[in-house]
């Protein structure tokens, strides 16, 4: 066991650190971002040690810190992680390693804010996946917004202003009535401790108003359609490592809402309205899938990507319910949940690295069209062959992480309903379309013009970024079983307790509980 | 358990500061001209020191004096301490813009103490007299101070316009006390809820009174639909008074308000508690969405502060001790936002220049990162977004709203927090996305900086460890 | 041999090829194209030569079945989504197959590309492919299966496209993709519904629960009972019609001629297209429970053998001649599975394998030769100025049309035969079709020959002087392949006849047609004497003739018919008019629905209405309110009295009325 309290390092270090690097503004560009990227490394080692001891039996909180924080509500600050949240924990940190590097030598304007504010969100979001008290989760998810809001903002494109207050109403919208249903549970409970509320005994109505509550907070994070706007505007003014950022781990937050909050605390609710999501992410594969088929810019197709991607998190996330009604147990249920979760993980690199990818291109030559490119491959071949693996394994192709998820969450929603898996399984085709029709128009044929024509393949620091994120991507293809299992323990535990009606008369819970594997 | 103190103990504060207030003056006439920053800085000691004392008596019990027109308990020392210090900021920015505009005269700070007076008077009433006292010193002093810089047409304007508008919801107040005492037959604030809880069907006179009562506070407050007065009354007057008056008298109008609706008419709740729920909606729905419309920063806090008082008030109509300390710390923590809002215009203002057009703050980060954060800090802030403080205040509120299953009010006032957010966000969008209108260089006297750093400070500060404040009120209405 | 070494030897076949590409792919620019081709080859060969011995363990050593776990990808729910080999006389046959081609396609790569830039690259691509094809048939479970099934689409995606500043090249490949991808919709949910029914992804334990599926029944449209093994073999088929480029998912092989030849020869005729064929003789434990599906599958093989010939006819570039009759072909190969003729399909794929291999390699040297002008109309007398690859290419049309004694014959006949033992319903159309195809082949493969080889040479000037015979690297792999060409039929004894699929292929007894032949086969010759007695091999004469007369003799009877029947014509020549129909309605449709769904319900509706409508609402009645502050002291005097009276009316005269 680890002896010293690792998850407030990995909240407080980089908020110190990017407190340190506002300060440092006058050292000059160099000497911010070097420290920026030692603070960035440094706790991404740290974080590495989260799943090196980490206890895969067990589905009860680890690395546990709990002290009193505000005695009016009765709110402590509590951190805690299970096999949901540490993977996204790990993702964030390696995540913000590379947008570190990635605005290496684009950002000249403001170099220390811009690092700060990506130091301060990685706090923030690895703030929002341990915390375990509902008044410190809040504080992170809204906190933040300011330094997404600031990134877009400042260093965005033409349209930022639309973009950020957008991208801020949307959020906040969602978030404030979360807060009031988290009120709501608090004076119920006598606490805001997130594991009181998930044994929190609440009747149908409440639990439903609650569980809309939380659909709208975590469906705009997600972001679900219809509520899904935000984000190819937000994707296509931010800079590349705000889009990466975005994409890679603000989107985890809304699935990951879901799993922590939604199901457990509203699991009837839940259970009523599941047909609700299902649709809605079913809608997100197909007809998101068609509208990123017409983009023409780049980013905003890999933004209209994302939403179909995430489809996928949130249909596998809410199968076991349809499976409970078909056969009376959530066998298959896990299979779809980890799916979901796998998918997460998988998005946030291959997204990442799609973006990425679009910055390499946008750096050289200033612009996100598809029609000003062309025949790329012939000047940057390397470049070339990390943005074709990326395309695939964006298009899920096996031997990718981008296939794991979405193969799980094929089969579980098989065995929920065929046309589930058939809607889902759209994916193969349009994800293939939307993705291969931009390589073909971007990296393959002649070179479409001078621009192209004087491109310069890519440097050490990018390849290194890409190559990093390549090797996780076929890594997590090839053998996801390691991330899988650290998952299977809280997941079983979370079907387990959805097993039960939260309800007055819990007789089919019982029935249910029994037909859950040990 | 409480010592027993000497009446005089008691209200030492007032006195106090009373004295210091007319040695100021005195001092001020003689040497005024010789040492302009004399009274500036006797002024500040005076609020520093009346702060220790009456921080001093905060675990004292609730005690009466002056054959019960006064009372002391621990909300009122809360509520005098914070006041004072309050004040303390407002003077601090006060002086270097009273420097900058060549206006440095000493009335100002005396005003400003007589204002205080008035205030503490409010906060320690125990008789609807007492009450109606306090608050006319308070406005009175505040009426001038509004008209103090005399060249301004804009101010004499808004002076007059408060004045008259004061003058008549004063007289509401007073008629509204006069059924009361008609009714119950005491000013006195006890005897009048003993005499309400006693009677067995409410007396028509009553609700008659307390409608005109509730229109005084309104009034005070700046409540839709009597908050006419608030932006002109912004707008009009010097920056530095109107960072006074959108602070301070905040707290001692919330303090009358639990003085004369708590205490004196809890027995009407049900029937204040209806006014406040429309009164608060009201502001909610006109403030937030007017300051939209609104491209003058002083006219923007002031709609801001419309909205908020529909928030405070929120928490007074719980009708619950969890209500009353939330909307205290509302009142206090809004103060504090308030005068640093303010504070940051009289930061950008330069001789002869206001710096209150939302413009003014365009590439504030370009020219200063350090008080753009602070700025940033402040908006998001009143925006109630976390860290920050205003976070909290808006939590409790509604925690202690839904807490009374009134969730359609809580739900009301987070929609138009929502619709708030956006003018906050604006005027961050405008510090940091946008350039710069002029480029010349900030001259920012030391201790303005030292203000508003620390206003920003303990305002994030706070956001990060509310609970002692928190704590604080509650225990001041346990 | 023990166990571990043979574990060994398994493992080492798939990956020799794979460290060869990853070698060739990476430091490729560093080691040179001698350096590329010496490692990719090494690789292909070592796999190639411990294919055969693994051949010959079973051949002769008669080793047992070896079924493992490699590693364990992933466990959810207790269910293993393992990667495992399932060695057995069909796997061996595969690999042998592929390895030997895959082997022959690498040496004659080296004349062929040897002046292209992306020399390296090439290698790396099929050494991969080689390995990615070897995956697949040695999987022991469908996930692994679906791997291999997907990374040759993706070589093949590469492959194609990879004379990446074609349009039509870059066209193509995408097509082949997304068509590739419109069947593996299929395979993945038969996959899934896989997993429903059996809780696993393992061929062994797929098939031991099979039967006891047999009688249950699925709704996939509420209300309707269907097989439940129906649906599983049918989506399973739609993938294998996506690779086997059957009818109406062969859109994509002919277009992709665009790749270099060795690939049409390895990819697009030997191995990767065969895929299919092989996963349904794979699958056949599941298939022989549903009649419905085993219909299905012989009527699609049915329809794509007869129409995708006719196409041939009337190809003019030579590459394309050749790939339609791999689409007839491979149709062919389906009929066999859809009579649950398992063996003779696969014996069909493997002499096809032969055969059209060189047929490809046949016509790359003569483009070699040709400068890369591909069209027969230029050609003609090539005999004179190239005759091992005429030889050669002779020995492959004959052996494709079915000649007796060469190695087509005996695999089609095989299937001609078993068809006419069949007794699925529909089994009799089909015979005619595929007795029509034997006609249609031999028409269109010596029209072909004819006017490359053969009559005068119409290529200008310039082509004729510098025509010669290619280098040993390509002749050679010629000669390989035509041995097997000829010889290869003679393994009919033990693979069809004989019990080399003895407990690797299930048929049930009421489907089992290869029996009832067997019953009257008495070794090689006299099935030929035997079937001199059906009308196949008349046919093939038949057409054989035809082309003579039409193409040699007088050609201008090929233009008469051609005007006589220009409708007919220009709906051959439009191939079915399927890639426009295609293209209008499913690239166009989609992208149509696209525009709709993004234009009116993201940005008009989502968007406009609601997300900008609201802040314009709100705007809007902020400039509306604001008036209310007037500025006049009046008003503000008026708002307070009016607020005043407004409480008093409301909270006192109502109050008390409401009271009285």
């Amino acid at each position: 066991m680890i002896d010293y309290p690792i998850l407030s390092l990995l909240i407080w270090l980089p908020i110190a650190g990017g407190a340190v690097l506002l300060a440092m503004d006058a050292l000059g560009n160099k000497a911010c971002r070097e420290t920026a990227l030692v603070i960035s490394i440094v706790t991404f080692a740290l974080s590495i040690s989260l799943y090196t001891y980490f206890d895969t039996s067990t589905a009860t909180m680890q690395f546990q810190e709990n002290i009193p924080w505000i005695a009016a509500f009765s709110a402590n600050y509590h951190l805690g992680v299970d096999g949901i949240s540490m993977p996204l924990i790990i993702l964030t940190t390696f995540t913000t390693v590379l947008v570190v590097l990635a605005g290496w030598q684009v950002i000249r304007d403001k170099t220390a804010q811009y690092l700060a504010a990506f130091l301060v969100m990685e706090g923030l979001m690895n703030g929002v996946f341990a915390a375990l008290d509902a008044v410190l989760f809040y504080v992170f998810w809204e906190a933040m917004l300011i330094p997404m809001f600031l990134i877009i903002g400042v260093w965005g494109g033409p349209r930022r202003v639309y973009a950020t207050i957008k991208f801020f109403l949307y959020t906040f919208l969602g978030s404030v009535f979360m807060l009031v249903a988290l009120i709501y549970m608090y004076l119920k409970s006598g606490s805001f401790s997130i594991l009181d509320f998930h044994l929190l005994p609440l009747g149908l109505t409440e639990q439903t108003l609650i569980f809309l509550a939380f659909l709208l907070a975590f469906a705009v994070k997600v972001p679900m359609w219809p509520v899904h706007t935000w984000l190819p505007d937000a994707h296509v003014e931010a800079p590349t490592g705000g889009s990466v950022i975005l994409a890679a781990i603000m989107l985890k937050i809304g699935g990951y809402g879901f799993l922590r909050f939604s199901l457990p605390i509203t699991p009837d609710a839940s259970h009523a309205l599941d047909w609700l999501i299902i649709l809605m992410s079913l809608v997100a594969v197909v007809y998101i899938g068609f509208v990123a088929l017409v983009q023409s810019d780049m980013k905003k197709l890999i933004a209209y990507s994302s939403i179909a991607h995430m489809g996928f998190v949130t249909l596998g996330i809410f199968l076991v319910f349809t499976l409970l009604d078909n056969s009376g147990s959530v066998e298959g249920a896990a299979l779809g949940m980890e799916g979901g979760m796998v998918q997460m993980i998988s998005h946030g690199f291959i997204s990442g690295a799609l973006f990425l990818c679009v910055g390499v291109l946008y750096d050289r030559v200033h612009s996100r069209e598809i029609s000003a490119y062309g025949g790329v491959v012939n000047t940057m071949p390397v470049f070339a062959a990390f943005m074709v693996l990326f395309a695939m394994a964006n298009s899920g192709l096996p031997g990718t992480s981008g296939f794991v998820g979405e193969f799980m969450v094929i089969l579980a929603s098989f065995k929920a309903n065929f046309w589930f898996a058939l809607l889902a399984a759209t994916t193969l085709i349009l994800g293939a379309a939307y993705s291969l029709w931009m390589v073909k128009r971007v990296v393959f044929g002649d070179i479409a013009n001078d621009n192209v024509r004087q491109l310069e393949d890519i440097n050490g620091r990018e390849f290194f970024i890409l190559a990093s994120l390549a090797l996780v991507v076929l890594l997590f293809g090839l053998w996801p079983a390691p991330l899988v299992e650290v998952m299977h323990a809280s997941v079983d535990n979370l079907l387990l307790h959805l097993s039960v009606s939260k309800l007055p008369h819990p007789e089919t819970g019982v029935a249910l509980l029994q037909a859950v594997r040990p | 358990m409480s010592i027993p103190l000497s009446d005089f103990m008691l209200f030492m504060p007032e006195v106090f500061v009373l004295c210091m207030t007319c040695a100021i003056l005195v001092l001020e006439a003689f040497f005024g001209q010789r040492r302009p920053q004399l009274s500036y800085v006797l002024a500040q000691l005076t609020l520093l020191a009346a702060a220790l004392i009456s921080a001093g008596t905060l675990d004292t019990g609730r005690t009466l004096a002056l054959g019960g027109m006064f009372v002391h308990d621990p909300m009122a020392a809360l509520l005098k301490t914070s006041i004072f210090l309050v004040v303390v900021g407002a003077f601090a920015y006060a002086r270097s813009y009273l420097t900058e505009q060549g206006a440095l005269r000493g009335e100002y700070y005396v005003l400003g103490l007589f204002a205080v007076l008035g205030m503490q008077v409010m906060v320690s009433a125990h008789s609807l007299l007492t009450i109606y006292l306090g608050l006319e010193l308070l406005s009175l002093s505040l009426y001038a101070m509004v008209a103090f810089d005399r060249d301004s047409g804009s101010a004499s304007e808004a002076a007059m316009k408060y004045f008259v508008l004061g003058a008549l919801a004063s007289g509401m107040l007073l008629y509204g006390m006069s059924m009361i005492y008609g009714a119950t037959g005491s000013l006195d604030i006890t005897r009048i809820a003993a005499v309400i809880g006693g009677a067995q069907d409410k007396d028509t006179i009553l609700v008659f009174g307390l409608c005109f009562i509730v229109v005084g506070l309104a009034f005070k407050f700046g409540a839709v639909p009597f908050h006419m007065w608030v932006p002109d009354v912004y707008h009009g007057a010097p920056t530095a008074v109107t960072l006074f008056i959108g602070s301070a008298p905040k707290i001692a109008a919330f303090a009358m308000a639990m003085r004369l609706l708590t205490e004196a008419l809890g027995g009407l709740s049900v029937d204040w508690q209806g006014m406040l729920a429309i009164l608060s909606v009201l502001s909610l729905a006109i403030g937030n969405v007017i300051a939209i419309a609104q491209t003058n920063m002083k006219r923007m806090l002031a709609y801001s502060t419309i909205s908020h008082v529909g928030f405070l008030l929120l928490g007074i109509l719980s009708g619950t001790a969890q209500g009353y300390s939330a909307a205290m710390f509302y009142a206090i923590t809004y103060a504090l936002m308030a005068i640093g809002g303010f504070g940051i215009i009289i930061l950008l203002s330069r001789a002869g220049y206001e710096a209150d057009r939302l413009d003014d703050f365009k590439g504030l980060n370009d020219r200063s990162p350090w008080f753009a954060l602070m700025m940033l800090i402040l908006m998001f802030s009143m925006a109630g977004v976390p860290p920050t403080v205003g976070f909290y205040a808006k939590l409790s509120v509604l925690q202690a709203v839904i807490n009374v299953d009134m969730l359609w009010l809580a739900l009301v006032a987070v929609f138009f927090s929502i619709i708030g957010a956006f003018y906050y966000i604006r005027v961050v969008k405008l510090m940091y996305f946008d350039t710069p209108e002029t480029d010349e260089p900030l001259a920012i006297s030391p201790d303005l900086q030292i203000a508003v750093s620390l206003n920003g400070l303990i305002v994030l500060g706070l956001g990060l460890f509310p609970g002692g404040l928190l704590a604080l009120c509650n225990s001041v209405l346990a | 041999m023990n166990g571990i070494t043979m574990k060994m030897i398994y493992l080492a076949i798939p990956l020799a090829p794979l460290l060869g590409a990853i070698f060739a792919g990476l430091v490729g620019r560093h080691i040179g194209r001698v350096g590329a081709h010496t490692v990719t080859i090494l690789g292909v060969a070592t796999s190639c030569v411990l294919s055969f011995l693994v051949l010959k363990q079973f051949a002769i050593d008669g080793a047992e079945p070896w079924n493992g776990t490699v590693y364990t990808w992933m466990v959810s729910e207790g269910v293993r989504f393992e990667v495992g080999f399932l060695i057995d006389k069909l796997t061996a046959l595969m690999m042998a197959v592929v390895t030997f081609v895959s082997l022959m396609v690498h040496i004659y790569t080296i004349g062929y590309m040897h002046d292209d830039p992306g020399y390296q690259r090439f290698f790396s691509y099929i050494a991969l492919f080689t390995f990615s094809m070897l995956m697949l048939v040695m999987s022991n479970n469908f996930l692994q299966l679906f791997f291999g099934w997907e990374a040759v689409g993706l070589v093949s995606y590469l492959l194609i496209g990879f004379w990446y500043t074609r349009p039509s090249a870059i066209y193509a490949n995408l097509k082949a993709f997304l068509v590739n991808r419109v069947g593996d919709f299929g395979f993945l949910l038969g996959i899934a519904a896989i997993y429903m029914a059996f809780n696993s992804m393992d061929y062994a334990t797929v098939f031991a629960a099979a039967p006891a599926q047999q009688g249950v029944m699925f709704q996939v449209i509420p209300g309707v009972d269907w097989s439940l093994m129906s649906v599983i073999c049918i989506l399973l088929f739609i993938g294998a019609m996506g690779k086997s480029a059957q009818v109406p998912l062969h859109v994509w092989l002919p277009d992709s001629m665009e790749g270099p030849t060795p690939i049409s020869a390895l990819i697009h005729a030997a191995t990767m297209v065969t895929a299919g064929i092989f996963m349904v003789a794979r699958m056949s434990p599941l298939f022989e429970l549903s009649e419905t599906a085993l219909v299905f599958v012989m009527v699609i093989g049915a329809i794509t053998a007869l129409f995708m010939g006719f196409l041939g006819i009337v190809q003019n570039d030579i590459k394309r001649v050749v790939a339609y009759s791999t689409l007839s072909q491979l149709g062919y190969m389906t009929v066999a599975l859809g009579v649950s003729a398992y063996a003779a399909g696969i014996f069909h794929l493997m002499t096809h394998a032969f055969f059209k291999a060189l047929l490809f390699l046949g016509a790359g040297s003569v483009i070699i030769a040709m400068h890369h002008d591909q069209d027969i109309r230029n050609m003609g007398g090539l005999r004179k100025y190239m005759p091992i690859t005429w030889i050669t290419s002779l020995v492959g049309s004959l052996a494709l049309i079915g000649t007796p004694f060469f190695s087509g014959f005996y695999s089609k006949d095989t299937i001609i035969e078993a068809v006419r033992h069949s007794h699925l319903p529909g089994a009799g159309l089909v015979y005619l079709a595929v007795l029509a195809g034997v006609f249609i082949t031999a028409l269109y493969s010596f029209r072909m020959y004819f006017l490359v080889f053969h009559g005068e040479p119409r290529m200008d000037a310039h082509t004729r002087e510098h025509l010669h015979e290619t280098p040993w690297v390509v002749t050679g792999p010629l000669i390989m392949l035509a041995i097997p060409s000829v010889l290869a039929g003679y393994l009919i004894d033990p693979v069809v006849f004989g019990d080399w699929f003895q407990g690797v292929i299930h048929v049930a007894a009421n489907h089992d047609v290869l029996t009832e032949i067997g019953e009257h086969y008495h070794g090689p010759v006299s099935f030929v004497l035997h079937a001199f007695g059906g009308p196949a091999v008349y046919l093939a004469i038949a057409g054989v003739l035809t082309a003579w007369y039409v193409y040699m003799k007088n050609p201008q009877i090929a233009d008469n018919i051609r005007q006589r029947f220009n409708g007919l014509y220009q709906l051959l020549v439009n191939k079915y008019y399927a890639d426009d129909f295609n293209e209008a309605v499913f690239a166009g449709g989609a992208r149509g629905i696209g525009q709709l769904l993004w234009r009116v319900g993201d940005v008009l509706l989502i968007d406009g209405l609601f997300v900008n409508g609201s802040a314009r609402v709100v705007g809007w009645t902020a400039g509306i309110v604001r008036r209310i502050q007037t500025g006049h002291l009046y008003t503000y005097a008026f708002s307070m009295i009016i607020g005043l009276l407004l409480m008093l009316f409301w909270f006192v005269f109502r109050a008390t009325g409401a009271a009285a």
